[in-house]
């Protein structure tokens, strides 16, 4: 059987990785930022996983409107990053984990989920980005990936107690998989930011460290929350914390809160992590 | 979800991506180099390409963000047109808050 090593909640915040990019990541704005994830890259290189799971939403950049799937499950062998309107980002593809992907979608399906299921794909920052916090920018990265897609962008997006038994079904069969594989689940996205209308800007520093407090070891009040209270709480786009919930859910109901790091404003958003351990 | 309004916070949902189905296509089409050279060889022309109506194509070609949210234009999609300028997310964002750019990021970002 496969293992879960570990449960991550991160930011994916698009800046970023251009702050990466453009070299700017000890200027006074970001270094506090990065800091906050050093200890993050070395519990990663320590657990050494070989697989990781990254729950993240497309941001218009791989599905257009013509198409919107409410979960999509990559199946691909490889994961190129798309080009975001900048130029595709000169980091290395991501090696699918096709075999997990596959034994994943089964579950998914024979629990009443209706995934879909992508073969040929690009990702944009919200698994990139994850990525290279925990990381670094190795030559090549030294895990398979397996990407879960969550609408967040066109309404209806799923519910926060989707989300939650997705997370359930995502342990079922990683727990459930013929292998050795350790494997490290990164729920992505949020803090609290809004980009559009007029309350954009709005940020909820006293709402993301209830989070990050308590997603850990206190999660029911989040995982009951519906999206108006995500919306209200943490903003139009800081709906997107409900991706952290099908992470939460595939880890044990009692987790070890390793780790957790808050920085506000990333670019036009609250940011951190955390890092859960089952018991 | 309900019909009960977050003051301020337009939710992208059925009616935005039937208005803006056209400004968020057109501007998806920019993630392709070859298309962000069309656009900014003759602007008017690569709209017109996507069919945007005069008031969609005064919106995108004045860089009124305001407008082009308001006519369903998804921020995600429009970051594109962004991303050619470039025009950084914040000016984006104080324009949606009717407030100059300095002015949004030390009220709503809290930066000095």
């Amino acid at each position: 059987m496969a293992k879960i090593i570990g449960g991550v909640g991160t930011s994916h915040v698009p800046s970023i990785g251009a702050a990466l990019d453009k070299g700017i990541a000890d200027s006074p704005d970001w270094k506090p930022f990065f800091d906050g994830y050093i200890p993050g890259k070395e519990w990663m290189a320590e657990k050494k996983p070989d697989i990781a799971v990254v729950i993240f939403n497309d941001h218009g950049n791989t599905f257009f409107l013509d198409r919107v799937p409410t979960f999509a499950v990559g199946v691909a062998d490889h994961y190129d990053p798309v080009d975001e309107g900048y130029g595709r980002r000169s980091i290395p593809s991501f090696e699918g984990a096709t075999d997990l992907s596959w034994h994943f979608v089964d579950k998914l399906v024979e629990n009443h989920f209706d995934p879909l299921v992508c073969r040929e794909i690009e990702v944009d920052h919200g698994l990139q980005v994850p990525m290279e916090l925990f990381f670094g920018r190795p030559e090549n990265w030294p895990v398979k990936v397996l990407p879960i897609w969550v609408n967040t962008i066109q309404y209806p997006i799923p519910t926060p107690q989707r989300c939650w038994e997705m997370g359930k079904v995502l342990r079922e069969a990683i727990e459930s998989f013929p292998g050795d594989e350790r494997v490290v689940i990164m729920g992505t996205g949020g803090l609290s930011h809004q980009l559009q209308g007029s309350r954009a800007g709005f940020i909820n520093r006293e709402a993301d460290e209830d989070w990050l407090n308590n997603i850990a070891n206190n999660y029911e009040k989040f995982r009951d929350m519906s999206r108006e209270d995500y919306v209200e709480q943490f903003g139009s786009e800081g709906a997107e914390l409900i991706m952290w919930l099908v992470m939460r859910a595939a880890m044990d109901d009692k987790v070890d809160l390793k780790m957790k790091h808050y920085h506000a404003p990333a670019s036009m958003t609250g940011a951190g992590m955390v890092v859960l351990e089952n018991l | 979800m309900s019909d009960a309004q977050i003051p301020e916070t337009p939710l992208f949902d059925r009616k935005g991506s039937i208005d803006g189905y056209r400004i968020n296509k057109m501007a998806m089409a920019l993630g392709d180099p070859a298309n962000r050279e069309a656009f900014k060889a003759d602007e008017e022309a690569f709209l017109d390409r996507y069919k945007l109506t005069p008031e969609q194509k005064d919106a995108v070609m004045s860089r009124d963000w305001n407008r082009m949210v308001a006519m369903g234009g998804n921020l995600f999609f429009i970051l594109k047109i962004a991303a050619v300028d470039p025009t950084p997310i914040t000016a984006i964002g104080a324009a949606q808050a009717g407030l100059d750019h300095a002015d949004f990021l030390k009220q709503r970002l809290g930066k000095e």
